[in-house]
């Protein structure tokens, strides 16, 4: 069953549903640029993907994963488990299919990480299809331009989003005060990238051309300023803390944090060795975890063609560049 | 937790004395940090005049080293000392008390004739002339970093200076990024720890916690031609808060 709901009723809808949920939106706030962020009727930001995406909602900068104690006669553990019910509305497609590769790698590949796979069953997803391209967005390239995963997807129609729900769990959110019936058929839209991505044999390819110059010829502008990784909706790697708890001596917490491998530090190892301290060398591990590895071990690629990358970076990185730079070249058998 | 309190003592050479007092803005939690330290010898922090210690757990050493004096006081702290702190941008990295080593000749024989106290000829880090154990950066410096430290001195972990830019953490805060409007921001060569604090508040860095060995100097420098900065401007930039040009050799030439 099919619905339909007035544009302007949207942010009434999401209000409702914050008496039993925390409900995430694409918002514009100020100057800031557009992310997601908890839903309190701030202005809606709904013309293309947000700036910054919501990743931070199932692994968020920095969490507690737990706190334990100790004192000669005994020894507790006590995990942090989020359960807080949230709705997230407006990830677009490629977040989507972004939070799929987080589930094979937290649910699936790793085994189950509770701390995310908690938080990931308590939110309902409504997803929104894109009705255009977005700038440095290549989704088409990699097959993510279409939503997946989703509980209730919105697609843009007119003065209206017609509204498809997929799960149970989605069709009761669909309250008839905002929702009409509609047996119209499913509008299509037919995205054009600007930019593009060859994907033939991509990772065997790129893998290949582990010494290309062109690494060399990007890396030297690199500012490794990290915030290619933290952007991006599928960089997942981190780093763990044992914090102490000031003043006390028995008790003591664990905290996940993102790192990034833009950062020298990423590599260092025990006797403060850095293995992969180039910049040239971090900047092809981005490329290549993102092509190569992930290709190998899971069978798609880790990047979903936001670009959310290409637009962040204050030096103009580019890593469909580099990408159909080293295609172009296996192509024409220079390489 | 040792019984016995750690002996921690504040000192200040040339600076505003404003990190100590960035000590002072914890209040509370420095209360609860009594528990286990102890006060022994400080200018701002205790009665006038302040009583000398004889023999000192920490110590922490505020200002840069640009007069004798200075540098006398420095020496002899060091030898009463276990561990010794340089807190804040002028004990770091020499901070704004440097801007008189690259100006130009005629000006620094000028500042010098009209010097209270006979000043030596260049502003220097304490590290220029002892062993320093640890830096906590900034001008002036995150009290919550502060803690931090010394909570793990208490716990016998020697914290680890690490080499992650201001940008890292302006984007766990969802910043819109300054160098995409054009605005010449020092975040990707200076050192985190701040929370991002000048970013946050749309005003660029202007790299007061020092620059990280790895930081990318040459391409942020013509970005910065881009911008449309001449080259003084560059320079000046550079050189406000770290005017030990060693670091900016590369800059000289373009």
């Amino acid at each position: 069953m099919n619905y339909t709901i007035k544009k302007e009723l949207l942010p009434r809808f999401l209000l409702s549903l914050g008496k039993n949920f925390e409900v995430i939106a694409p918002v514009k706030e100020y100057a800031r640029p557009p992310s997601f962020e908890i839903f309190k009727g701030q202005e809606l930001f709904l013309d293309e993907r947000t700036t910054f995406s919501a990743k931070k909602f199932f692994r968020p900068s920095k969490e507690k994963i737990f706190s334990f104690k100790k004192d000669k006669a005994s020894f507790e553990i006590s995990p942090e488990i989020d359960t807080t019910k949230r709705v997230l509305f407006g990830i677009r497609p490629c977040g989507t299919h972004a939070l799929q590769a987080l589930d094979q790698l937290f649910v699936k590949f790793f085994g189950e990480d509770q701390f995310y796979s908690s938080r990931r069953k308590n939110t309902i997803i409504i997803a929104l299809q894109c009705s255009k391209a977005c700038k440095n967005g290549f989704c088409t390239s990699l097959g993510t331009s279409q939503a997946v995963g989703y509980d209730i997807l919105f697609l843009e129609r007119g003065a209206d989003f017609f509204v498809k729900a997929e799960t149970e769990a989605g069709k009761d959110l669909l309250d008839a005060e905002f929702f009409k019936h509609t047996s119209d058929a499913e509008p299509s839209f037919n995205l054009e990238c600007e930019k593009n991505l060859e994907t033939k044999d991509l990772g065997k390819n790129l893998y290949a051309n582990f010494n290309h110059p062109v690494w060399k010829q990007e890396s030297e502008r690199c500012l490794s300023c990290s915030s290619c990784t933290q952007i991006c909706p599928t960089c997942y790697c981190y780093r763990l803390n044992d914090d102490f708890v000031f003043g006390s001596d028995t008790e003591s917490e664990r905290n996940r944090t993102w790192d990034s491998c833009q950062l020298k530090r990423f590599t260092k190892v025990a006797g403060n060795h850095v293995f992969r301290p180039s910049r040239k060398g971090r900047l092809r591990q981005f490329v290549l975890h993102k092509f190569s590895y992930y290709e190998e071990n899971h069978g798609t690629h880790l990047c979903v063609g936001c670009g959310r990358c290409i637009t962040t970076c204050p030096v103009e990185i580019d890593l469909t560049f580099i990408a159909n730079k080293i295609q172009k070249d296996v192509s024409e058998g220079k390489k | 937790m040792a019984k016995k309190k750690v002996k921690i003592g504040f000192f200040s050479l040339t600076c505003c004395e404003g990190c100590g007092f960035a000590v002072l803005d914890l209040e509370e939690k420095l209360l609860k940090a009594f528990e286990q330290i102890e006060i022994v010898e400080s200018r701002v922090l205790m009665e006038k005049p302040s009583p000398k210690a004889s023999k000192l757990d920490i110590a922490f050493i505020e200002g840069s080293v640009i007069s004798n004096h200075d540098l006398d006081k420095l020496q002899e702290v060091r030898k009463k000392t276990d561990f010794l702190v340089a807190l804040g941008a002028c004990a770091t990295i020499v901070g704004i008390n440097g801007i008189r080593n690259v100006l130009p000749g005629g000006i620094r024989e000028r500042l010098k004739e009209k010097a209270i106290k006979p000043m030596r000829e260049k502003a220097f880090p304490l590290s220029a002339f002892v062993k320093v154990d640890y830096l906590l950066q900034g001008c002036s410096i995150n009290e919550e970093e502060f803690l931090d430290f010394l909570n793990k001195f208490l716990h016998g972990v020697k914290p680890v200076l690490e080499e992650v830019p201001v940008c890292f953490e302006c984007k766990l805060k969802e910043n819109g990024c300054l160098l995409l409007k054009g605005i010449a921001c020092l975040g990707p060569v200076t050192y985190a720890g701040c929370d991002a604090l000048c970013p946050s508040n749309n005003a660029q860095c202007i790299g007061c916690r020092g620059f990280t060995k790895d930081g990318n100097f040459s391409s942020l420098d013509s970005l910065f031609k881009d911008f449309g900065l001449s080259k003084k401007e560059r320079f000046n930039l550079f050189t406000y808060f770290n005017p030990l040009p060693e670091k900016l050799k590369d800059l000289e030439g373009k």
